[in-house]
């Protein structure tokens, strides 16, 4: 079964212990990974999304799709705007460019915080992840032991949401189809 | 890949059949055309030149892994090939063209390749299912 999963940590380095755990499942084919991102809340309720530095427009469309899934994730409150609001979530990527266009829409981005919060509290990671899986045990009790919290949500049922907008690509074609880590990871923690 | 130090390559303990290598060239493929997106002019325009010569071969190395696949992952590597095709062309078109219209052909590449991709760890997950459920 495919499914989109969120597995919310305390700390940004906790997350990334979770990513490489997850790719290694995919690796021992208890799994598999078709793609990943870490996204971090800061004190102040703004959302980041770790990605590559890259074209504004692409991080523009990076947030509108990780901030959609997010919003999926979230629920039936969530996913009705977080297409929207996401647009800031992922915009605070990587570069500057993307800090510009989150700063064109923060009450886009207001909007996102409030609507994800469950999800993602204030000062909190999260591993977001598209994963085919036989059974949910692996991924539980990995991330369990790693301290984290998962949250799942089949891809079927996102695509079935009535505000789900075919127009988009499908939400985890943003996310990374690989293990993914910034060169400034290490140097941050929330 | 411009930025190896931000991809973490598998633990090499596995054994890689046709499929992993096919997936593994697909991924490299996909972190090179978004490398090339952060780039302008010149240093982009000869990263695609790569990119295409790579779109190329992860096309062969996803046919050479069709062999001996169940008709669901075949039908996956069908659509990935599908795919990876297109990533050819529009990195190729992309060559010739310029301005918006190369940031366009570069977009265009970038989404071939995801969707190849997905397509491919569709086929693993389906082989990997079906193996499963023979144990």
């Amino acid at each position: 079964m495919r499914n989109y999963i969120a597995v919310v940590f305390d700390n940004s380095s906790k997350a990334y212990e979770a990513l490489h755990a997850l790719w290694q499942l995919d690796h021992e084919d208890e799994i598999t990974v078709h793609g990943t991102a870490v996204v971090h809340r800061d004190n102040l309720g703004q959302f980041q999304v770790d990605t590559k530095e890259t074209h504004p427009a692409l991080a523009t469309a990076v947030g509108v799709g990780i901030g959609a899934l997010l919003g999926a994730l979230a629920g039936p409150a969530g996913a009705a705007i977080g297409a929207g609001g996401g647009a800031a979530a992922g915009a605070a990527a990587g570069g500057v460019s993307g800090l510009v266009a989150d700063a064109a829409r923060s009450d886009a981005r207001h909007q996102a915080g409030a609507e994800t919060g469950f999800v993602l509290g204030d000062g909190q990671s999260a591993l977001i992840a598209d994963v085919s899986e036989d059974w949910t045990t692996p991924i539980d009790d990995k991330m369990r032991s790693l301290g984290g919290t998962v949250y799942r949500r089949a891809r079927s049922a996102v695509e079935g949401d009535v505000w789900y907008d075919e127009g988009y690509y499908p939400y985890g074609y943003y996310l990374y189809p690989y293990e993914y880590v910034p060169p400034y990871a290490r140097y941050y923690d929330y | 890949m411009g930025r190896h130090e931000s991809i973490k390559l598998k633990d090499s303990t596995k054994i890689k059949d046709a499929l992993d290598q096919a997936r593994e060239a697909a991924q490299e493929l996909h972190g090179r055309i978004s490398d090339a997106a952060a780039k302008r002019g010149g240093a982009a325009k000869a990263d695609l030149e790569s990119i295409s010569q790579k779109a190329k071969a992860t096309v062969e190395s996803v046919k050479a892994s069709m062999g001996a696949q169940h008709e669901a992952t075949k039908k996956h590597l069908t659509d990935a090939v599908t795919n990876l095709e297109a990533a050819h062309k529009h990195a190729a078109e992309g060559l010739k063209s310029s301005g918006q219209a190369f940031e366009t052909k570069i977009r265009q590449t970038l989404a071939d390749a995801r969707a190849g991709v997905d397509e491919i760890s569709e086929a693993i997950a389906a082989k990997r299912s079906a193996q499963s459920k023979k144990k």
